[in-house]
């Protein structure tokens, strides 16, 4: 038996997995419906742009009346989004909740305890409605979740090492959330062999607050290799809304150029690398009107950039999970926008491409420098020593060293790269865009008036 | 002058917490941030380790008060004549007005309090009060 094998018995030798039956699972893998994998949507469906909201109930039932609302509006992608306890890989205090929520009718967690549910009801679910279904959850150990959540037939998993523990975690050990991910990867690659590839992506939001396109563009594709290498075959690289226009195109550009030229780089480049686009993440206006703005210009420029999915917000945002019908709407509203968009033409700044693109290689020159012997510690000690270094994120290995503002334009700009190390002729650029104050409180107040841009 | 800061609890508004290390750093102070999630005790330690001035304690979601209620007992265990304990930020669970909670803070042990008041002018209020 392999070692990988080895650990997954052990991993699913759980109090509350019942039993785990690996040999029927990859049968049942091996003869999936081909419409439950996005990795042959994505092939089928070319020059379009998926549409997939976001959405979790804790109870079954709510799950699946979530689903038919969805349907109702023809979406593309279902989302299956995890509860808070779940990723911590809290299956007791999960358990529990589940248990309140199915007597009391309230919802008593944020998201779909999956692990609790079990694979063989959900998997019923899945595939009634025999639509990719893509797993969102934030959790740095995921390991019994991804098996679980292939076994229900849910063939994209979202995360990484880096996007699923420095924005949410204070404490975590970085170098454990690696190993845990290779874990993950391995198990998708393994998977992929068997039918079509299991699609893995990478959640470029980060903070969501104030992120170098730089930064988002140099962890999308740190993580993207760290799944290729272990043979993942379709990967999914992500960013969210700037508040900038032209910079979202820029970022598009260069963040499709440089992932082609890197997975190249370390011999993966046969692997499908596909484009996601989230809508606003940041902050969101409690005016319902300006947040159907806000999400018909994220749209509009999801489909300027070519995205291969968009995943969406609703106009209740600013007042917390939005109902099933909130959320339908949503879908249907995006659909219907980008029906109008068919072939639209893109813009094109060079100067600004050069710029990110440089700053792109001078950070992957960096992280390839180090000494370390494997690409993952090579990273790791990236982050350690602020070569990467994520605004906001609350993790104590992260740098916080870097300080970005808006420029005029709302384009996010480096004011200080702390020990990010980009060329003092790319930060000079950076810096000959952003307009301040004289006043010494001019930095703090432009920051809190850029990070609440949308409001 | 030296400055230990950080966020209270299980508090995670680390954008709060990262725009007083900034404004703090633009006003000239050498700072210590222990970041979000901070215990009181981490605090302290990080005070007589790094022999800070000030102490600046940050809380956004209501749970300060639960935690700085031990904080006289704590004190008398290190010595802290010297350092001048300040915190700010939204000080209690829902409505609260600065005439209940200034006192009451300040019979906690803090020197300097700041309840719903805006960033800058509590920084100025801290300068004023060292120099």
């Amino acid at each position: 038996m392999s070692l990988l094998q080895r650990d997954r018995e052990i991993i699913v030798q759980n109090e509350f997995v019942d039993h785990f039956d690996f040999a029927e699972v990859e049968e049942f893998v091996k003869g999936a419906s081909k419409d439950l994998f996005i990795s042959h949507k994505f092939k089928t469906h070319k020059g379009q742009t998926l549409v997939q909201p976001r959405g979790g109930f804790p109870t079954y039932e709510k799950m699946y009346t979530l689903y038919n609302e969805f349907k109702s509006v023809d979406v593309d992608v279902l989302p299956l989004t995890i509860d808070s306890h779940t990723r911590l890989n809290d299956y007791g205090s999960a358990s529990k909740m589940l248990r309140l929520s199915e007597e009391t009718e309230t919802d008593m967690l944020n998201g779909y305890p999956l692990v609790n549910h079990g694979y063989k009801s959900t998997r019923k679910m899945i595939t009634d409605f025999n639509t990719p279904v893509s797993l969102r959850h934030g959790t740095p150990d995921a390991r019994l979740l991804v098996d679980m959540a292939i076994a229900s037939g849910i063939f994209e998993i979202e995360g990484g090492p880096i996007t699923y523990l420095l924005p949410y975690s204070k404490n975590f050990p970085l170098d454990k959330a690696f190993l845990y991910w290779k874990h993950v990867e391995k198990v998708c690659a393994k998977y992929s062999q068997l039918n079509e590839p299991i699609n893995r992506e990478s959640f470029g939001p980060l903070t969501a607050t104030l992120v170098p396109p730089a930064i988002t563009i140099v962890i999308q594709i740190c993580e993207m290799l760290l799944s290729l290498e272990e043979g993942i075959k379709s990967f999914s690289v992500s960013f969210s809304q700037t508040g900038s226009l032209n910079q979202d195109v820029v970022t598009a550009k260069v963040i499709r150029a440089k992932a082609q030229k890197y997975a190249e780089k370390i011999g993966c480049g046969d692997a499908t690398i596909n484009l996601v686009y989230h809508q606003w993440m940041g902050a969101f206006p409690r005016d319902k009107n300006f947040s159907d703005s806000l999400i018909t210009s994220s749209t509009l420029i999801a489909a300027m950039v070519g995205a291969d999915k968009i995943i969406t917000k609703t106009r209740a945002e600013a007042f917390g999970i939005p109902t099933k019908e909130d959320n339908a709407q949503a879908v249907a509203g995006v659909k219907y926008t980008l029906n109008m968009l068919k072939g639209i033409p893109s813009i094109v700044d060079e100067e600004e491409e050069e710029n990110l693109s440089n700053q792109v290689d001078e950070i992957f020159e960096a992280i390839f420098n180090d000494d370390a012997d494997t690409l993952w510690r090579k990273i790791f000690n990236s982050i350690k020593n602020g070569i990467i270094d994520v605004p906001y994120s609350p993790h104590i290995i992260n740098n916080n060293e870097a300080i970005t503002v808006r420029d005029p334009n709302s384009n996010i700009r480096f004011y200080e790269r702390g020990k990010v190390p980009i060329s003092d002729k790319s930060l000079a650029f950076e810096r000959s865009k952003i307009k301040l104050g004289n006043s010494s409180n001019s930095l703090v107040n432009q920051i809190i008036k850029d990070i609440g841009v949308m409001l | 002058m030296k400055v230990v800061t950080g966020v209270v609890g299980n508090d995670i508004h680390v954008v709060a917490n990262r725009l007083i290390d900034i404004s703090l750093k633009e006003r000239g102070f050498e700072v210590f941030n222990l970041g979000v999630n901070t215990y009181l005790e981490e605090f302290l330690d990080a005070v007589v380790e790094t022999n800070a001035d000030i102490l600046l304690i940050s809380s956004l979601n209501g749970e300060a008060e639960g935690w700085c209620r031990d904080l006289l007992f704590l004190k008398e265990q290190y010595d802290m004549e010297n350092v001048i304990f300040v915190i700010g930020g939204n000080l209690a669970v829902g409505e609260g007005t600065n005439d209940d909670i200034v006192p009451k803070y300040k019979e906690y042990g803090f020197d300097l309090v700041f309840h719903q008041i805006d960033l800058m002018e509590g920084l100025d209020a801290l300068e004023e009060f060292v120099r």
